[in-house]
């Protein structure tokens, strides 16, 4: 099956034109002392869109998928994420976070816990499962991330694309509507990127919101059916994966594409 | 466009609106510290209200008036062993703790940086002595330690008029330890000055050696010079000090001074300058916490420090202009000050220096005791002293080998390699960077140490502790005495915290 | 960080700079001989050589001097011997003395079952074992050369030092393969010290023996009171010890170490107040307020407890419990019991900590059977201590000696600990009062000495109490004992607290979970892991502090030795002796919790992140 085919047969399931917004961001500021990390970031997702965030280093990505999940507070603008409204309501942030599951570039596994711990922890004490219920479920993720064996391992004892799956299977324990990635894959060595993208494939075809923000231009080609370049804390240019890698329309984003492809 | 600080208390008060109140994340942070605050204000009230109450009702006043009235009060060592008021025994006894901390950190650190290096021999007896030394004294209670020091002195021989070790010289017995005694000396004001001037000589000569050897390449040994020079001036001062007695006058002069100067300038001078500082420290802050565009964003922190500097200023400010004595006093001591420095210089002539005395045995009556021409230790402050030193030698050892241990062997290595010997790597290389792993936990040992010589009150040893425990057993002011207790230990706890501060910042700093 | 440093160390100390570690190195690396081994390590160049003959002079002269202290017939060791019960309990009265035994017994059957549980003790090289001995051995030929002592003593040391060299020749060229385990040494050597108290009348040639010359003992002397209950001792501690390595197999690990943990937690308590003090209940006061009171808050806690602990229960809880807080403090404000005070706030800490451990029913069960048994050991426990004892002893208290200096100690780690987690976590809050006032409290305690806190306390505290509350001298400086470890523990968890990094954090909430449970499952226990080693210092420390207790005149362990033996006629001047054994005890204690925590520290891998 080739690129193209996947794709297509994945937009064949998905009915992306009458799907529901999902994350819908109006003039999102945010400073950091006066250093200004995001600039009226406005911007829509759908329900089971994918949706790749590009940009040079120090452009704001991290920050802003970091604000969808109140990791970080924006200052100005509104962002409701799945019909809630990010605010200082208690209430509300808990449930956008129980729904809104995260990866991080560093992985930031639980090294106390051991594996089969760290995708059963939320489950148990956020979500209130019963704890037989939630061990079967993260042995069910384990296979699904392919590593049924390493359950009863402390993170310490993984390799780096092992750990990053680990931490894909503890956001998906929280059964989240939507999944964000910062840079999942920079950490990593040359030969473990595959195995962590390979993952993400997976969800992505299973119609998982996604928002990822990562170098790995083949993934964004191949997976994203959205691609949002940003600078200087601003999204400069929104379109598809085919739009963008060939015929992008502002200079900074072709300039950006020479420098890198 | 709006600052983003004003933007976003907006956001705030817009959504404040909306969230109810126990779901507001800010509402529930500061209604929860308030909670907090309200409780253990309320407790301290509630048991000082207590504590007034019952004062009261067993008549106890707790005024400082007893600082002022005459004690009856014998202390067993010190710089004035029967004190006319409370205050000066209490004095006394801050004298006695500050005299065993110093003499204390001192030994310590010499002792302790001995047997750390010994832990550290490649020889192996020495090498499990020190290991056994550490062990054993860090393992026994300091206070054991004290007492047992205590008892074993206390069961020597009674000193008699042949006491010996070494008759005459050294003198130990159940009275303590006596020995010779090298003192400061009527001239030695007049001395210290002609040094003093040695050190400026050297200053300047250093210098100009210093550019001669940038000039010319030749080794001009400045060092060596400026040591040289000082030392001449020392010399030749035991010899013509007394010419400079007339300094005596410059100070009479700064004295009569003093005694003219009108309060009022006091307090309008100290004021300028607390208002001086307090500006300075709050623009100072201002400026780092604004970023190169002028923006500036404070966090709650920050607002708490300047209101607590401001605040402090103003209450020092009113403090110093309400109260005349704080001024006055000002005034007086800086008279006194320079008329006690005049009559240090009013010596005669043929004064010296420095002087020395043997030790003496006296026996004024049927018991033999210690004269006052020796330096004598009495048992108590042998044993808090053995106590203190032994103890925190141990851990000066395991500090200074851990710190040199820590240096990280490509270090000795490249030492080797650019062809130091041994002791050389050790002296060039691998202890300038232990020092900076070193200074912390040392300063960690010295308020250790500090504070541990407040166990002296076990021995006898009159310390502030226990002097203040005599005075608060007489006058019955429990509560003032303990005050000042505290208020001296956290006075000399911040002191060397700050001293070894400011030396971990300046090694820090000269490193990179 | 930490284990990184601690491991590059000890690779560095076996190396060049220094041969700390050279009896750690494999015994394969060819062994010097004799005199190879002098030269390198005693006589490797002219300084070392000065260094070495000075100071095998002073070991010399040191040894014999201590030596003919102690043996010096004026020396009075039965003082220490005979008034060993005083030293160890003080008055406690000498019928009820099985009790003490039962305490005993309770531990060690603990000690034993535990040990065997966490599979404590390493394996020793035999070989090892035969060159420890023959050291021993020598030294005490040395030491007997050079002693004072008379021909027939001479002799019998001597025959000792030959025997234990003997033995150290036989096992020294075993094979390395060859092992015991040190807690069978351990146990031999206890087994060699209770025998002994069968053979050597301890405590008994004192001045009873001028009476009657042939006394070996007499009633209230060591041996003769001890040697039985020491050797039923032993034996409950063996026993147990198989009967822990025998079940371990059967029964899941995990929880039976959690019970275990929890019993060493509670029993001292149960042996303290029950055991030892034998609390005189009042039937009729225990009918008709204990009972009520505790049925009372153990029904209306759990129901309250169940509904707190519902998932779907919201903000709804938070206000609720907030009230109950509310409420508790406002006990204070009114005239009532203070058990009732203190449960109320404990019932609103626990509500207000439901949310984070709500779930599914069995969780809600879980949770309210936590909070049934701690009302069962709060309120047994206050019922206890404020009921009289039965022990009838001269002081305000029922026991001293070591007993209560191993009491306090007990009590301060128990409360200290928590209140400083407490106090590191108000510390390192986002919360500025929070943080205002615990560093302040902080560092007020640390900037003052322990003593004039206890002081403060024990002259002070009857100053503070409304009238007809009243606290006892020792529950007073507990109490400030607890207040001054706090503060310095505080700073040791503070240290961990700091080593989690942010993205833990980060990832905690991400997964949704509230302040409070990212502090208890994910921040606490790897900030604690890390602070271990500088707690554990602190720990001996704070046992080190105990004998602070005898400046303010506490009947204990070193108050008894110093003001209260020598003040006996027949034992005037016998301080230096006692002080002497109260180091030793000190000593042996402080040395073997020291090098017990270095071993644990290396076994849990500490620092592997």
């Amino acid at each position: 099956m080739t690129d193209n085919e996947t794709k297509s047969s994945v937009r064949g399931d998905r009915d992306l034109a009458n799907a529901q917004d999902i994350i819908v961001c109006e003039g999102v500021s945010k400073w950091f002392g006066d250093f200004q990390a995001l600039n009226n970031v406005s911007a829509t997702i759908k329900e089971q869109e994918v949706v790749v965030v590009l940009g040079p280093s120090g452009s704001g990505k991290s920050t802003w998928i970091r604000c969808i999940n109140r990791l970080e507070q924006h200052q100005e603008g509104r962002i409701m994420v799945d019909g809630v409204e990010l605010s200082n309501d208690l209430r509300n942030i808990e449930k956008v976070r129980s729904e809104v599951g995260m990866v991080f570039q560093m992985f930031n596994l639980f090294p106390h816990l051991t594996v089969r711990d760290n995708i059963s922890l939320a489950p148990i004490w956020v979500r209130k499962k019963p704890r037989a219920e939630a061990e079967e479920q993260a042995s069910s993720l384990l296979e699904r991330v392919g590593i049924p064996e390493q359950a009863d391992k402390f993170p310490g004892q993984l390799s780096g694309g092992q750990q990053q799956r680990v931490a894909i299977a503890r956001a998906l324990a929280m059964e989240p509507k939507i999944m964000l990635f910062d840079e999942p894959t920079s950490a990593l060595d040359p030969e473990m990127i595959k195995e962590v993208l390979d993952v993400m494939k997976e969800l992505a075809l299973s119609g998982m919101t996604m928002m990822v923000v990562t170098h790995e231009m083949g993934f964004a080609k191949e997976v994203a059916d959205k691609i949002m370049f940003m600078e200087g804390g601003q999204i400069v240019e929104t379109g598809t994966p085919e739009h963008f890698f060939t015929n992008p329309t502002e200079e900074r984003t072709k300039l950006f594409l020479s420098q890198i492809l | 466009m709006q600052s983003p600080a004003e933007e976003k208390s907006s956001t705030l008060k817009a959504v404040s609106q909306r969230v109810p109140l126990w779901r507001d994340v800010v509402v529930i942070k500061w209604v929860t510290q308030l909670g907090l605050l309200a409780v253990v204000v309320t407790s301290l009230w509630f048991l000082a209200g207590q504590a007034g109450d019952n004062l009261q009702a067993r008549n106890i006043n707790t005024g400082f008036d007893f600082l002022e009235r005459p004690p009856d009060i014998q202390l067993s060592e010190g710089i004035d062993t029967s004190p006319a008021t409370g205050g000066r025994a209490l004095w006394v006894g801050m004298v006695n703790t500050l005299r065993m901390a110093v003499v204390g950190i001192v030994f310590a650190t010499f002792l302790g940086v001995i047997v750390g290096l010994a832990r550290l021999s490649n020889n192996w007896l020495i090498k499990r002595l020190a290991g056994l030394w550490i062990e054993t004294l860090r393992n026994v209670p300091l206070l054991v330690q004290m007492i047992f020091y205590f008892a074993v002195l206390t069961a020597l021989p009674r000193v008699s008029l042949e006491s010996g070790p070494i008759h005459g010289w050294f003198h130990v017995s159940n009275k303590g330890i006596s020995m010779p005694r090298v003192f400061i000396s009527d001239g030695f004001y007049q001395w210290i000055t002609v040094v003093a001037v040695g050190c400026i000589a050297a200053y300047f000569l250093k210098k100009q050696r210093e550019k001669k050897h940038d000039l010319t390449g030749e080794n001009t040994h400045a060092a060596s010079w400026a040591f040289l020079t000082v030392c001449t001036f020392a010399i030749i001062g035991i010899f013509v000090h007394p010419i400079f007695s007339f300094v005596g006058e410059i100070f009479a002069a700064l004295a009569t001074l003093f005694e003219n100067i009108p309060a009022t300038l006091i307090k309008i001078l100290i004021s300028s300058i607390l208002i001086f500082f307090a500006a300075r420290w709050i623009r100072n802050f201002f400026a780092s916490r604004r970023s190169a565009t002028g923006h500036l964003s404070l966090i709650d922190d920050d607002i708490f420090r300047m209101v607590f500097v401001g605040t402090g200023a103003l209450i020092a400010i009113i403090v110093v202009i309400s109260w005349t004595g704080i001024s006055s006093w000002i005034l007086h001591s800086g008279r006194d000050l320079f008329q006690m420095l005049e009559a240090k210089f009013e010596v005669d002539g043929a004064a010296r220096p420095f002087d020395a005395m043997k030790p003496d045995i006296v026996k004024p009556g049927k018991f033999a005791n210690y004269g006052k021409n020796g330096l004598t230790m009495g048992p108590g402050f042998a044993a808090v002293f053995f106590g203190v030193v032994f103890y925190t030698s141990a851990f000066v050892a395991e500090i200074i080998r851990g710190g040199i241990l820590a240096v990280p062997k490509g270090q000795i290595e490249a030492g080797n390699a650019v062809g130091l010997s041994r002791s050389q790597s050790l002296r060039h290389i691998v202890l300038p960077q232990a020092i900076r792993i070193i200074l912390p936990p040392m300063g960690n040992q010295y308020l250790n140490l500090t504070k541990n010589t407040s166990l002296a009150i076990a021995v006898g040893y009159s310390d502030i502790v226990q002097v203040g425990q005599t005075v608060y057993n007489q006058t019955g002011k429990s509560l003032p005495v303990m005050a000042i207790w505290m208020l001296f230990y956290l006075t000399c706890s911040l002191t060397i915290s700050v001293i070894v501060n400011y030396y971990n910042v300046r090694m820090k700093i000269v490193e990179r | 960080m930490n284990s990184a440093n601690s491991t590059s160390q000890d690779q560095f100390s076996s190396d060049s700079l220094t041969d700390v570690s050279k009896n750690e190195l494999p015994p394969k690396v060819a062994a010097l001989s004799p005199t190879e081994w002098l030269k390198a390590n005693l006589f490797s160049n002219t300084f070392n050589s000065i260094l070495t003959v000075i100071s095998t002079a002073a070991i010399l002269l040191i040894i014999r001097g201590l030596l003919s202290f102690i043996f010096n017939p004026l020396r009075q060791w039965s003082a220490t011997a005979t008034n060993m019960r005083l030293l160890m309990t003080q008055a406690y009265p000498e019928h009820q003395y099985a009790r003490i035994w039962v305490s005993l017994g309770f531990l060690l059957f603990l000690t034993g079952i535990s040990l065997a549980f966490w599979r404590a003790g390493r394996s020793v090289q035999l070989s090892q074992v035969g060159k420890r001995l023959l050291a021993l051995g020598a030294f005490i030929l040395l030491a007997t050369l050079l002693a004072p002592f008379s021909n027939k003593a001479t002799i019998i040391w001597l025959i000792i030092g030959i025997f234990i060299v003997g033995i150290g020749f036989l096992l020294k060229p075993s094979h390395e393969d060859k092992t015991v385990s040190s807690l069978t040494l351990l146990s031999g050597a206890f087994l060699l010290a209770i025998l002994s108290l069968w053979v050597i009348p301890y405590g008994h040639h004192s001045y009873l023996s001028t009476r009657t010359p042939k006394i070996l003992a007499e009633p209230g002397t060591v041996a003769m009171t001890t040697k039985l209950p020491w050797t039923i001792m032993f034996v409950v501690a063996m026993c147990s010890y198989f009967l822990g390595s025998f079940i371990r197999e059967k029964i899941d690990e995990t929880r039976s170490k959690a019970v275990l943990s929890a019993t060493w937690l509670i029993s001292p308590l149960f042996l303290l107040f029950l055991v030892l003090r034998d609390p005189d209940f009042d039937t009729g006061h225990l009918l008709s307020t204990d009972i009520p009171i505790f049925l009372f808050f153990s029904i209306v806690g759990s129901v309250l407890l169940l509904w707190l602990t519902r998932p779907d229960i919201g903000e709804k809880g938070r206000v609720i419990s907030a009230a109950i807080l509310f409420v508790g403090f406002a006990t204070f404000l009114f005239q009532m019991l203070m058990i009732v005070r203190i449960l109320t706030l404990v019932l609103a800490f626990f509500a207000l900590a439901a949310p984070t451990f709500s779930g599914q029913k069995p969780a809600r069960i879980r949770y309210t059977k936590v909070w049934i048994a701690s009302m069962v050991i709060l309120c047994w426990l206050i019922t206890a201590i404020n009921t009289p004892s039965t022990a009838k002893v001269p002081g305000d208290f029922f026991i001293g000696g070591f007993a209560i200096t191993l009491m306090i100690f007990f009590f301060t780690m128990v409360l200290a600990f928590p209140l400083g987690v407490l106090l590191a976590l108000a510390r390192t809050s986002k919360f500025p009062i929070f943080r205002i006032i615990s560093t302040t409290f902080i560092e007020f305690i640390r900037g003052v000495p322990l003593i004039t806190i206890l002081i403060f306390f024990s002259v002070m505290v009857p100053l503070f109490l409304p009238d007809g509350m009243d606290l006892t001298e020792i529950a007073a400086v507990t109490i400030a004992f607890i207040i001054f470890e706090a503060a310095y523990l505080a700073e040791n968890v503070r240290g961990g607290l700091q080593s989690v990094t942010r993205g833990q954090h980060e990832a905690a909430e991400a997964v949704g979970m509230t302040n409070a449970q990212k502090t208890f499952f994910i921040v606490l226990p790897q900030a604690l892991r890390v602070a271990i080693p500088p707690m554990v210092g602190q720990i001996i420390a704070t046992f080190k502090e105990t004998g602070l207790l005898a400046i303010i005149g506490i009947f204990d362990f070193l108050y008894i030795a110093r003001s209260v033996i020598p003040g006996q006629t027949q034992y005037m001047g016998s301080t230096r002796e006692n002080l002497l054994f109260v180091s030793l005890v000190y000593l042996v204690i402080c040395f073997a919790m020291s090098k017990a925590s270095q071993r644990v520290e290396k076994r849990v891998g500490l620092g592997e992140r």
